[in-house]
């Protein structure tokens, strides 16, 4: 092979590789942006269908029950719930405390409240967690 | 008499079929090389379950050569026959200048057979299967632009195309070497197979071996092209990816790959296939099968028969050392590539994106993610990169199956 078409077969591979694999993969951010938006639209419209779904349940079953039945409960969950956080993870919580003092100890819990930042013991937990890597 | 003849007869017979007189220096300087890589695999256990089976091939091929012996079949006359074997054994006989002789098989080795599973392009693409059953995308759909480093990565690859080409190398020798600069020893295999099988020892050695160093070749290329300020940058927590865009995902890409360029069709459909049987949760047996059993059946299988290609004669030549040479400029590439991307994109964001996270482009998962995250959090041991560069890691492995699919198109 003479220098010539060393340079050719050089600079012709270059441009073919580099504009295929980046003209490829352009490609597939496209589709791969364009199946997100898809899907997570999709998804947002099923879950806001459900959510208006459960709560024009919600209102026919005060409307149909005692008012002075419904309050108490919507008082008891604002008082634990006051930071956005979901029932679910205060019955976690509340069970963690439980299983650790038992009943044997009068505990109260008064409020749980969502951290803004990671405290230093989480990070440190992270970072331990994360060292093999 | 006769006795102490016959004896002296078996003796000899055993010194002159030994590896004492068959054997000549190169393999010497191979079994110290196996040796070499013995210790690299359980001491410094730079990828040990890749380097210790290739080694081992490489051991016991130059112990006994005949291992990787091609079956043959002699032709011998019905006396001869019977002379040797104590009888004709029913074979087929060939009639030649009117005289009858008896087609004598002589069987190949062991690796001879297990070998044609990497001649003829079956090992890798199972090889990715696995890799598609254990590798999470989500990363890479939560950020698709993760493919542009990818991409990037794969520069390297082309560049070294262009060195191989002005060092003597044939164009289809060129690519085989190229390749390395994926970091992707399934790839390199499949790409070496076809364009330039009788390099395939001391590509797939270099290429494993250059993986195995990620940790060591990648930290000075991306502090050297970083600054502080870069290394440091905190990138924000990816959006959660649903269930439905990860079964998606695959799916899609194996039609879009394989449509645009089919010769990556068996890399990449295994791949893809590999992710589906994982994220469909419908196919949880198989999807263990693949990542585990199989991933470890064949892996033992393509790191021997690779490692019994490097016999003495093959491996000691100066086309090696070029290899290893290339190879090295290759993976350097690759990585510098994926660095300078990850820094064009850190100023189109705004400095919301760290360009540690490019190096991890070159395939090698998870090692060069590692690798991103280790390196960042050596500026700031607060920040978590993994995750982020995942995105670019698995976008490699897509993206080097792509570069290997124009390389066969272009040269094969």
């Amino acid at each position: 092979m003479d220098l010539m078409s060393k340079f050719t077969i050089s600079a012709s591979m270059l441009l073919t590789g580099f504009v295929i694999v980046f003209a490829v993969l352009f490609f597939l951010i496209f589709l791969i942006w364009l199946m997100g938006k898809v899907v997570t639209g999709a998804q947002n419209k099923a879950a806001s269908r459900k959510a208006a779904k459960v709560a024009k349940e919600a209102q026919e079953s005060t409307y149909k029950q005692p008012e002075k039945a419904a309050q108490p409960k919507l008082e008891a969950v604002k008082a634990v719930n006051p930071d956005g956080v979901s029932d679910e993870l205060v019955a976690v919580i509340s069970a963690a405390v439980y299983g650790m003092y038992g009943s044997s100890e009068k505990v109260k819990i008064k409020s749980i409240k969502k951290s803004k930042s990671r405290s230093a013991w989480a990070n440190a937990g992270v970072l331990n967690n994360t060292r093999p890597f | 008499m006769e006795i102490i003849q016959n004896f002296w007869d078996a003796l000899v017979g055993i010194f002159t079929g030994s590896g004492l007189v068959s054997l000549d220096w190169r393999n010497y300087i191979m079994i110290a090389v196996a040796c070499v890589l013995f210790y690299l695999a359980i001491k410094k256990e730079f990828e040990p379950l890749l380097l210790l089976p290739i080694a081992f091939g490489m051991l016991l091929v130059n112990l006994y050569p005949d291992i990787m012996a091609a079956p043959e079949t002699t032709l011998m006359s019905a006396e001869e026959c019977i002379k040797a074997k104590g009888s004709t054994a029913g074979y087929a006989t060939t009639i030649l200048n009117g005289v009858e002789y008896y087609n004598v098989p002589h069987y190949g080795g062991l690796f001879y057979y297990l070998y044609q599973g990497v001649k003829l392009g079956i090992y890798p693409p199972l090889i990715f299967l696995g890799v598609g059953a254990m590798t999470d995308f989500g990363p890479l759909i939560a950020n698709p632009k993760s493919f542009i480093l990818g991409a990037a990565a794969q520069i390297g690859i082309f560049i070294t195309f262009i060195g191989a080409i002005f060092l003597g190398f044939t164009s289809a020798q060129a690519g085989a070497t190229g390749i390395i600069g994926g970091a992707d020893g399934p790839t390199a295999i499949y790409v070496t197979t076809k364009l330039a099988p009788e390099l395939l020892g001391s590509i797939a050695i270099a290429a494993y071996s250059y993986m195995a160093l990620v940790p060591i070749i990648q930290p000075p290329i991306m502090r050297a092209l970083t600054t502080k300020k870069e290394r440091a940058v905190v990138m924000e927590q990816l959006r959660p990816v649903s269930k439905l865009e990860k079964i998606i995902f695959p799916i899609t890409i194996v039609i879009v790959i394989s449509i645009l360029l089919p010769d990556a069709a068996p890399l990449v459909g295994m791949l893809m296939f590999g992710n589906l049987l994982k994220e469909s949760g419908v196919c949880e047996r198989l999807s263990k099968t693949a990542q585990n059993e199989l991933m470890n059946i064949i892996t033992i299988f393509l790191g021997t028969t690779v490692g019994a290609t490097a016999t003495g004669a093959n491996f000691l030549s100066a086309s090696t050392i070029k290899i290893i040479a290339l190879g090295l400029i290759a993976f350097a590439m690759g990585s510098a590539f994926g660095v300078l991307f990850g820094k064009i994109m850190y100023k189109l964001t705004g400095g919301k994106v760290n360009p540690l996270i490019g190096s991890a482009g070159v395939s090698a998962v998870p090692m060069a993610a590692r690798v991103s995250q280790r390196v960042g959090q050596e500026e700031n041991p607060g920040n978590f990169l993994l995750m982020h560069a995942m995105g670019p890691n698995v976008a490699g492995v897509i993206g080097s199956a792509v570069a290997a699919g124009v390389l066969l198109n272009v040269l094969a």
